[in-house]
């Protein structure tokens, strides 16, 4: 186990709960999803597990030590062993993509040298090579990403904690990010953290899954059993709102085809159904 | 006058007006920074909070921020006396300047600062990042072209305060345009240096703005 929350809560000044009483184990090289549905906490939790933001209530033991009994500069350390990816990347726009890989790198103390050779390693793993000295602004939301992920593991964290690091991108891209993520599980063995409120993300590479509905843990599993047989009515609505979106991306893909087969191929199923005076909403 | 003498009168003029600007926003920077990031770092929102100290620091700068330039440089007679040794010319009119532009320059640094996206802060954060290299390495390295910009205001706001300074004998364009066009009514010189001062912040202003856009990689 590398990372075990027990007991987690945490509340902005006087108001409600946004975490209550959260208890998980994750196992070291797994990959766990923790899904939920906006407003269920999930990225509070995110920033609870390293600390960012100061739980009111429990404990996180990370890697044998609890987090909050660390004082501030073992704190820091304990954070570089904690890879972090976000939702909308959060590089640095006045570095180059070398410049954003180092920067984990050089706040540690690195040699500049040594530093530079081993981002070109990782930027070669992400499978940019040839942007090192280009500059974020210039990247595609995927590249954003893969130059965040390089940096989120410059200095071989334990963990990486991934924000709904693909709700900003399209499905192609979530797709190259989700294999990407994957990849490095299997190939360093790094244990990942998914934080997501997307079913296809849990579905296609966690091991486990656990499910936040208001504040609390509800369930906690293999993904499989979880997904087919939701104890719980957040779990249900989870697999049943997913089972309808994938109806309706079913449903869309049909006209689409047949509008093709019309010879219509440049009509969008969407532009097919407002002519035919049909309302989507 | 002759063309001859105005030119250099100009020139010496222009020569003074430079001298003081420059070291005043220099100085000021280096008050007025450490002011501004003080201000961010401590604020609510900020890397380490302290509410009374944050309150304290902006009502400080709100005050000496309200002092009209002319009442703060006679009121601050004694203490350019004591470093400058003398309380007209140029260099005396450093010590008011430079005291005046400090807060400004700190309410423009805390702004350009606020700028920058708390999601890299964050980010920085998550890797470790001690407030100091939070500072150094984020807020003030991803503030630049911003702080740039920041710094093309504060030198034409000084170079304006400066000219007010030729009314107590600061030296300078304003004090020649006091001097000359005021007490002896030679309108032509006066707007010859007006002309001069409007050129000089026209050019650090386009100056800065090019600067900033040159060394801004956003795109």
């Amino acid at each position: 186990m590398i990372l075990e929350l027990r007991g987690l809560t945490k509340r902005f000044g006087q108001g409600e709960a946004v975490l209550e009483d959260v208890s998980l184990r994750i196992n070291e090289g797994e990959i766990f999803g923790l899904i939920g549905k906006s407003g269920a906490g999930k990225s509070t939790l995110a920033r609870c597990v390293n600390y960012l933001e100061e739980p009111s209530g429990g404990e996180v033991v990370f890697a044998g030590r609890e987090l909050g009994k660390l004082p501030r500069g073992e704190l820091y350390e304990a954070r570089r062993s904690m890879g972090m990816v976000f939702q909308q990347f959060n590089l640095l726009m006045q570095r180059s993509v070398i410049g954003n890989v180092c920067f984990p790198m050089e706040i540690s103390g690195w040699k500049r040298r040594a530093a530079r050779s081993r981002a070109l390693e990782l930027l070669e793993t992400v499978g940019l090579s040839d942007k090192a000295d280009e500059y974020p602004a210039t990247l595609s939301g995927g590249q954003r990403q893969r130059v965040a992920i390089a940096r989120a593991i410059a200095l071989s964290p334990r963990i990486l904690l991934c924000d709904e690091a693909t709700s900003a991108l399209d499905p192609e891209t979530t797709r190259g990010i989700l294999a990407l993520l994957r990849e490095l599980n299997q190939r360093l063995g790094i244990t990942i953290l998914v934080i997501t409120h997307e079913m296809l993300v849990v579905e296609s590479i966690c091991h486990r899954v656990a499910i936040l509905d208001h504040s609390r843990v509800v369930e906690v599993g293999e993904v499989g059993e979880v997904f087919e047989r939701p104890k719980t009515d957040a779990a249900k609505a989870l697999v049943a709102g997913d089972g309808q979106a994938e109806r309706a991306r079913k449903i869309m893909r049909a006209i689409e085809s047949y509008l093709d087969n019309a010879g219509l191929s440049e009509l969008s199923a969407e532009e097919a159904l407002r002519r035919a005076g049909i309302p989507i909403d | 006058m002759p063309a001859s003498q105005l030119i250099d009168l100009l020139l010496d003029g222009m020569r003074e007006t430079l001298y003081m600007t420059l070291w005043s926003t220099a100085l000021a920077y280096l008050l007025g920074l450490p002011m501004g990031v003080l201000m961010v770092v401590s604020d609510k929102e900020g890397l380490r909070p302290m509410r009374w100290l944050n309150a304290a620091l902006g009502a400080f700068i709100n005050l000496a921020r309200s002092v009209p330039f002319l009442i703060l440089l006679i009121a601050v007679i004694p203490l350019t006396r004591a470093v400058v040794g003398r309380i007209v010319g140029s260099t005396a009119t450093i010590v008011p300047l430079t005291l005046s532009a400090a807060p400004f320059i700190a309410r423009l640094v805390e702004s350009s600062l606020k700028e920058v996206d708390a999601g890299v802060v964050q980010a920085a954060r998550s890797m470790g990042a001690t407030p100091t290299q939070i500072i150094w390495k984020v807020l003030l390295a991803e503030a630049r072209p911003s702080l740039l910009l920041g710094a093309a205001i504060a030198v034409t706001t000084i170079l304006g305060y400066s000219a007010m300074a030729g009314f107590v004998g600061g030296g300078g364009l304003g004090d020649i345009a006091i001097r000359y066009g005021y007490y002896r009514y030679q309108r032509d010189t006066m707007l010859w240096t007006v002309a001069l001062l409007v050129i000089v912040v026209q050019l650090f202003q386009e100056a800065g703005a090019r600067a900033a856009k040159g060394i801004d990689r956003r795109l």
